[in-house]
């Protein structure tokens, strides 16, 4: 079902959380809500689902004002990041619960549970408790009790930042195909960018309850609309300048830019930094640190003090202290105005 | 080793029987004694005098116990019900004065007895409710009030909403989510908090004669002269009357958490 937020703004305790959000999540989408923690997140979530009253704006669901509904009829599902399985319920009695609720008869509500515990690869398990189940079992009988209740709206919080690094890969395979196979929109509250890029159709950058910038993730991350956005997914290198007469210039890169005279900051990724050894070796290697499949070069301008980043493929021969030259390649350049 | 490692557990246990257990035997043994002259460690001969002047006294004692155990439930069940819902109110919610109604649940245990009751009494006249049940019920209900309140407040806040509203967002309405999520939770509270009621409700002697001016009788009414009468014996199988019939009621509750678990 279609999401779509119309100027939500949000206070507690006299203090402004959310500022005039807005944005919509095409039926069947799954998009990140990538930020910082602190930046409201959660709130965010909580307020679609109904949990916190909005100050001010609308929550539309499938075209129709939900404003007045209360949580339980909204059909938006929290997957909290605590998960927050009922203690007295056996796993399949969690996951029972949204329909036996409902009033679904007893034969089909146990076979829908038994069915949805294969299908989070937990078969066999429907009589533990709780507390006899690991983190990443808890967190799959939390998956499947939500899809029992039939969402609208899948709103997971931060579902996987409580699991070790290989728990999180599988995890994060099986909600993909979890949402695909059941075509729910789907929000995903996150603070990792891999995860925020690898797994959304769009993504909305948060920060001090704000959104900054909501698109595709190759767009969010190759055309930041701000210096913050680039500064999130990290590893953007800045090099100061000035635009003259349509051509950018500095000490180390000069290339034509479409844009009104005055003094930027252009932004490059560490792929656009290509290392080599012939012409003028204006660069010094200051570290090569190893990060497994690649190497992360940091390169210091001789004269003007700019640092770089380079990535190389390992085994890369370079040392510290070598002298390189350095080419930037500037089809993916961003120009920030510098004020 | 293993034994050693237990020895305070051992000792805890030790202390229990002779302070709980020792009494309510000494108990069993004087309801039962004919004479008993200080300082023999047995009594002299052992007779049914006490059981029979309980049984055969001035009043039916064990209707007046049934009635009293009665309406102490009554009062627990009331008062777990209001404390549980103010406890709610206390620890979720917000609303201007909330310190003072905290503040002023606990009242009746600051203010002494004889003054809380002179003060209900004059009230209680002016509204006819003076030496009826519903006057009794009530100047009970706000003896055990506080204790309920505040076991209720305690054990909410531990359980917190967290369950209850992951409850609601997977679309069960408020009040089934709290009688399906929260309430289980509660369990440990409520039954404790339904002992604890019923205790101060069974054993008020002086408020309950003060406002059911003699017509409500209660267990604790019809024993508390007896006690102060002087003849142990009689007293004794009183006290043991009102003790395993406590007990009695303590052990239900015990029984129905469980089935209800």
């Amino acid at each position: 079902m279609e999401l779509a937020l119309r100027n939500i703004s949000v206070s507690l305790s006299g203090k402004e959380i959310l500022k005039s959000i807005s944005f919509s999540v095409g039926d069947g989408d799954l998009i990140s809500l990538l930020g910082a923690s602190g930046s409201g997140k959660s709130t965010l979530l909580k307020t679609i689902a109904g949990i916190i009253p909005q100050t001010g704006g609308t929550v539309m669901i499938g075209g129709a004002i939900a404003d007045a509904l209360p949580p339980h009829r909204r059909g938006a599902v929290i997957v909290f990041q605590d998960f927050r399985l009922f203690p007295h319920m056996t796993a399949a009695e969690n996951i029972a619960f949204p329909m036996k609720m409902r009033g679904v008869q007893k034969e089909e509500y146990s076979k829908t549970a038994f069915a949805l515990l294969e299908r989070v690869h937990l078969a066999g398990y429907g009589k533990y408790k709780p507390q006899e189940m690991s983190g990443g079992q808890i967190q799959r009988v939390a998956l499947a009790r939500a899809l029992a209740a039939s969402p609208n709206i899948l709103l997971l919080d931060e579902p996987f930042s409580s699991l070790d690094e290989n728990l999180r890969q599988d995890m994060r395979a099986l909600v993909l195909e979890l949402q695909r196979e059941y075509r729910i929109t789907t929000i995903l509250v996150t603070h990792d960018r891999q995860e925020a890029l690898s797994m959304s159709d769009k993504i909305a950058v948060m920060m001090h309850g704000e959104i900054l910038q909501y698109d595709r993730p190759e767009r969010i991350f190759e055309s930041p609309n701000s210096r913050e956005v680039a500064d999130y997914f990290g590893d953007a290198i800045y090099v100061g300048g000035i635009v003259k007469s349509g051509v950018f210039v500095s000490d180390v890169v000069r290339f034509g830019a479409d844009r009104p005279d005055g003094p930027y900051q252009a932004m490059f990724r560490p792929s656009s930094v290509h290392i080599g050894s012939d012409g003028n070796r204006a660069f010094n290697i200051r570290r090569t640190s190893y990060q497994g499949e690649s190497y992360r070069i940091a390169l210091e301008h001789e004269s003007t003090g700019i640092i770089l980043n380079a990535i190389l493929p390992s085994p890369c021969l370079l040392r510290a202290d070598d002298r390189v030259s350095v080419s930037l390649d500037t089809d993916k350049v961003i120009l920030f105005r510098d004020d | 080793m293993g034994h050693r490692r237990h020895w305070p557990l051992s000792l805890f246990l030790l202390i229990e029987i002779i302070s709980i257990l020792m009494p309510l035997f000494i108990l069993i043994v004087w309801s039962l004694s004919g004479r008993w002259p200080w300082p023999d460690l047995a009594p002299e001969a052992l007779s049914l005098r006490g059981i029979q002047s309980l049984l055969g006294g001035r009043f039916d004692i064990l209707q007046v116990m049934f009635s009293s155990t009665g309406f102490s439930l009554v009062v627990a069940v009331l008062a777990t019900i209001i404390g549980t819902m103010a406890a709610r109110a206390i620890v979720f919610y917000d609303f201007r004065g909330k310190k003072l109604i905290s503040f002023g649940s606990i009242l009746p245990i600051i203010v002494p007895g004889t003054v809380l009751g002179m003060g209900i009494h004059v009230v209680f006249i002016y509204l006819g409710l003076s030496d009826t049940y519903l006057g009794v019920l009530l100047v009970h209900l706000i003896c055990a009030l506080p204790y309920t309140v505040a076991i209720m407040a305690d054990i909410t806040r531990a359980v917190g909403n967290k369950l209850e509203i992951q409850a609601q967002v997977l679309g069960v309405p408020v009040g089934k989510a709290f009688s399906h999520v929260t309430l289980p939770q509660l369990l440990p509270g409520i039954l404790s908090s339904l002992s604890m009621a019923y205790i101060i409700s069974f054993s008020q002697y002086f408020l309950t004669l003060l406002i059911g001016g003699g017509s409500v009788k209660t267990l604790a009414v019809v024993m508390v002269p007896l006690i102060y009468g002087g003849d142990r014996t009689i007293a004794s199988a009183y006290a043991l009357l009102f003790t395993l019939s406590s007990l009695i009621v303590f052990g239900l509750f015990e029984l129905a958490g469980k089935k209800m678990k």
